[in-house]
């Protein structure tokens, strides 16, 4: 087999794996809102609500303080 | 903390580059209409000597409008909308402050210096990385900076999820310094051969086929890493605020990023289709260019249902009109730059003007439209004063949509023709048209592209002098407003 | 399980890296060494030539004109023989431009000849009177930069193997010397076919006008 060929199926592989690895977060997206774990329509309110004072959508684990 | 009331979103920066998106954006599409005209009117070559020939000014008007207008008005908008998503101010740390500053200087004469240097001819001739090694490395510690200065931000944070913008923005920010170091690398030949000849002068490290993948590699990606990702950031971030809607589906958005992101790199062979890169890279480069559509149609149209149930405000508010557009100028080129990457259209397309309106459908109709709204959406909000006239906002966005259509239009009729005429052939199997039939053929075209140009142009001398009225004579606000951006 | 791409900047990063890493490395990488091969019997650019090159760079003739024949009837019918990636090996940069204003050049040195060049040079319109090519009057008086194309001949013959001989070799001297005994005798064969006295008196002299080397390369593309 030569270097190519090797190419020719490293590519191949890799090409797939992108695939699945895309439709699974399809997938993952859609089914964790339907489960309730996550809702990620809220994360669009960000653009919205962003005065510096506004209520994060999530917080920070700690709050960071200014230096 | 949370509370401090005397806390502000520091601005300093973002009208910095503000200013130098509307100088840049007059000064690139200046040279652009002359260059335009030097083709209809050839006259036009001798007005400023040796410096003032269209294949001097052409890689100046380029550019100018790609790292002087367009990434000003990125970088205005990265400063201005990342504090806001991450709800974090600049001015919370004296660091960030002055990198900022550090940045934008550095930045002004880095695009001075590329001014000068083009118009003396000193250049490295791949297109849009035309500048020379020193020049090449300012760029790199610019990008370093900005970089610095993005996670900085990011680092204190306070909203934890980075909204779908800066995602956009952190893969410009790497794409753009993946490909940029690759395609530039380059020996210096002043040191590599004792001291001899000019200090400026460089030999690319690939040689003829090679170097031009390389280059259509960066090409190509220059156009999805700095006029379409942070462009997709912008609009993700302006459209939902001016009209007050959350995006129609987040979701989509992140699908669509991962999608641009797998496909997008795969594309840039088709620069090069017919050529003598191996065919299997041509093919490729085809496929993957149709493949494009879909996650660019992705994008735009969770652009365009953001509006939905409020296409009201299209009527009612201009800065929605350019946003609008902008959108659709996005599906538009999108879908057109796939079909030219078809091998048997692009027989016919590569080599005419086809391929330059296509660019100009882009950047004219989605990158420069959108620039103009963020601008202005950010003018009332940085200078506290109410945009100064909204009648010359309207008249703009109609002036230019009518220039960018007698552009596009004359370019395909062009390009068709042209490339239908090259390759005619009379009843014996002879070649119909020498050469230059082919080239006074397109004069009346070269004319309406002028035209079109020129329009687009007075729009833009109509956006410099409501962006210069709002900042210096507007009515002053009070508050700040929420959504709609307020206009006299 | 993706939920950590979400939230961590860094990790991000790298991922979003990697993705756009790949084409890259899967296109490009591969045909890198094969591509680099010239093909038999290619001589490197002489450095004159090489001037001329910077000549083409520098007024950017490659705006408008192309350097590469794609494998249609039309176009070897117009142009000749399409393009073979071994006659590239020693282009730094490529030069196969983007656009044709003009038509291409890539063996415009078969059609063409030196005094050709001079008047379209001078005045695109006296032969090709409808040419909307704008004349290039400095490169008959600007002084083409010689030594920088030295100096890029040795770069290219030391670090890139490209096969010169000795007389290629670092420092002035060594310029000195080559340009006495190949350079301006090969501007010489070049000004006898031109027509311009101010020219030949400058090669004369020797100094080496931008239009020299730059017909110099132009005959040289074929």
């Amino acid at each position: 087999m030569n270097l190519a060929e090797i190419q020719g199926y490293v590519y191949l592989v890799m090409t797939i794996v992108m695939v699945g690895v895309l439709y699974s977060y399809i997938v993952y997206l859609y089914r964790s809102e339907k489960k309730g774990e996550k809702d990620y329509e809220k994360y669009g309110n960000i653009a919205l609500d962003d005065n510096i004072d506004s209520k994060p959508i999530e917080d920070m684990p700690e709050p960071k303080n200014e230096k | 903390m949370q509370s401090n009331a005397a806390m502000e979103y520091d601005y300093s920066i973002v009208k910095l580059f503000m200013w130098t998106t509307v100088i840049f954006g007059f000064v690139g599409m200046l040279i652009g209409v002359l260059i335009a005209a030097q083709l209809a009117y050839p006259e036009l070559n001798y007005l400023l000597g040796e410096y003032g020939t269209f294949s001097r000014l052409r890689p100046l008007h380029t550019n100018v409008v790609v790292y002087g207008f367009t990434l000003s008005a990125v970088w205005a908008s990265f400063y201005y909308s990342a504090q806001r998503v991450l709800k974090v101010s600049i001015a919370e740390s004296k660091f960030l402050m002055i990198l900022t500053k550090v940045h934008f200087y550095l930045y002004f004469v880095a695009a001075a210096a590329l001014v000068v240097t083009l118009l003396m001819g000193i250049t490295a001739s791949k297109e849009y990385a035309q500048m020379e090694w020193p020049l090449d490395i300012v760029i790199v510690l610019i990008w370093v900076i900005w970089g610095v200065a993005m996670f900085g931000l990011i680092g204190i944070r306070r909203e934890k999820s980075l909204y779908i913008s800066m995602w956009y923005y952190i893969a410009c920010f790497l794409g753009v310094a993946m490909l940029y170091l690759f395609n530039n690398m380059a020996v210096p030949t002043y040191f590599f051969s004792g001291g001899l000849g000019s200090i400026m002068h460089s030999v690319s490290m690939y040689a003829g086929t090679n170097d031009a993948m390389v280059q259509w590699w960066w090409g190509h990606n220059a156009v999805a890493f700095v006029f379409t990702v942070p462009i997709i950031a912008m609009i993700y971030y302006f459209l939902p605020k001016e009209s007050g809607q959350a995006v129609y589906s987040y979701k989509l958005s992140l699908l669509s990023f991962w999608g641009l992101m797998c496909v997008y790199l795969w594309a840039g062979g088709h620069h090069l289709l017919w050529s003598t890169v191996p065919d299997w890279v041509q093919t490729m480069a085809s496929i993957f260019s149709v493949i494009l559509i879909l996650p660019s149609w992705g994008s735009a149209i969770n652009m365009l249902l953001t509006m939905k149930g409020e296409w009201n405000q299209l009527t009612e508010n201009p800065l929605i009109k350019l946003m609008v557009l902008a959108s659709t100028f996005y599906m538009l080129s999108t879908l057109e730059g796939p079909i030219q990457a078809v091998k048997s259209v692009n027989a016919i397309a590569h080599f005419t003007d086809w391929i330059p309106g296509h660019v100009h459908d882009g950047v004219l109709g989605w990158v420069g439209f959108m620039a103009f709204a963020a601008v202005m959406h950010m003018a009332p909000r940085v200078f506290k004063r109410e945009i100064y006239s909204k009648s010359l906002l309207d008249a703009q966005f109609w002036v230019q949509t009518i220039g960018i259509v007698l552009y596009f239009a004359s370019m395909w009729i062009a390009g068709i023709t042209q490339g239908m005429m090259w390759r005619a052939v009379d009843e014996y199997g002879n070649l119909m048209y020498s050469f230059i039939d082919t080239v006074s053929v397109l004069h009346p075209y070269y004319v309406i592209r002028t035209l079109g140009g020129l329009l687009y142009f007075v729009g833009m001398v109509m956006f410099a002098y409501n962006f210069y009225k709002t900042a210096t004579s507007g009515r002053k606000l009070e508050t700040e407003p929420q959504f709609k951006s307020p206009m006299a | 399980m993706f939920h950590w791409l979400e939230k961590n900047p860094f990790l991000f990063a790298v991922v979003v890296f990697l993705v756009i890493a790949f084409a890259g490395i899967v296109t490009i990488l591969p045909n890198f060494a094969q591509s680099a091969q010239p093909i038999k019997g290619l001589k490197p650019y002489t450095v004159l030539e090489l001037a001329g090159k910077e000549v083409y760079k520098k007024d950017n003739c490659l705006s408008c004109h192309s350097q590469l024949i794609r494998p249609f009837k039309s176009e070897t019918d117009r142009y000749g023989q399409y393009s073979l990636s071994g006659e590239y090996a020693y282009d730094r940069p490529f030069l196969w431009g983007s656009k044709r204003t003009g038509p291409d050049l890539h063996r415009v040195g078969n059609y063409r000849t030196t005094d050709w060049h001079e008047n379209h040079m001078w005045d695109p319109k006296s032969v090709v009177p409808d040419s909307i090519m704008p004349a290039y009057k400095h490169h008959f008086t600007n002084i083409a930069d010689i030594e920088t194309a030295y100096a890029e001949a040795v770069v290219v013959k030391n670090v890139f193997n490209t096969p010169y001989g000795d007389e290629i070799a670092e420092g002035k001297d060594a310029y000195n010397k080559h340009f006495d005994a190949t350079i301006l005798p090969e501007a010489k064969k070049i000004t006898a076919n031109m027509k311009k006295a101010d020219i030949k008196a400058m090669v004369e002299a020797g100094n080496i006008p931008e239009i020299v080397a730059l017909i110099a390369y132009m005959n040289r593309l074929k």
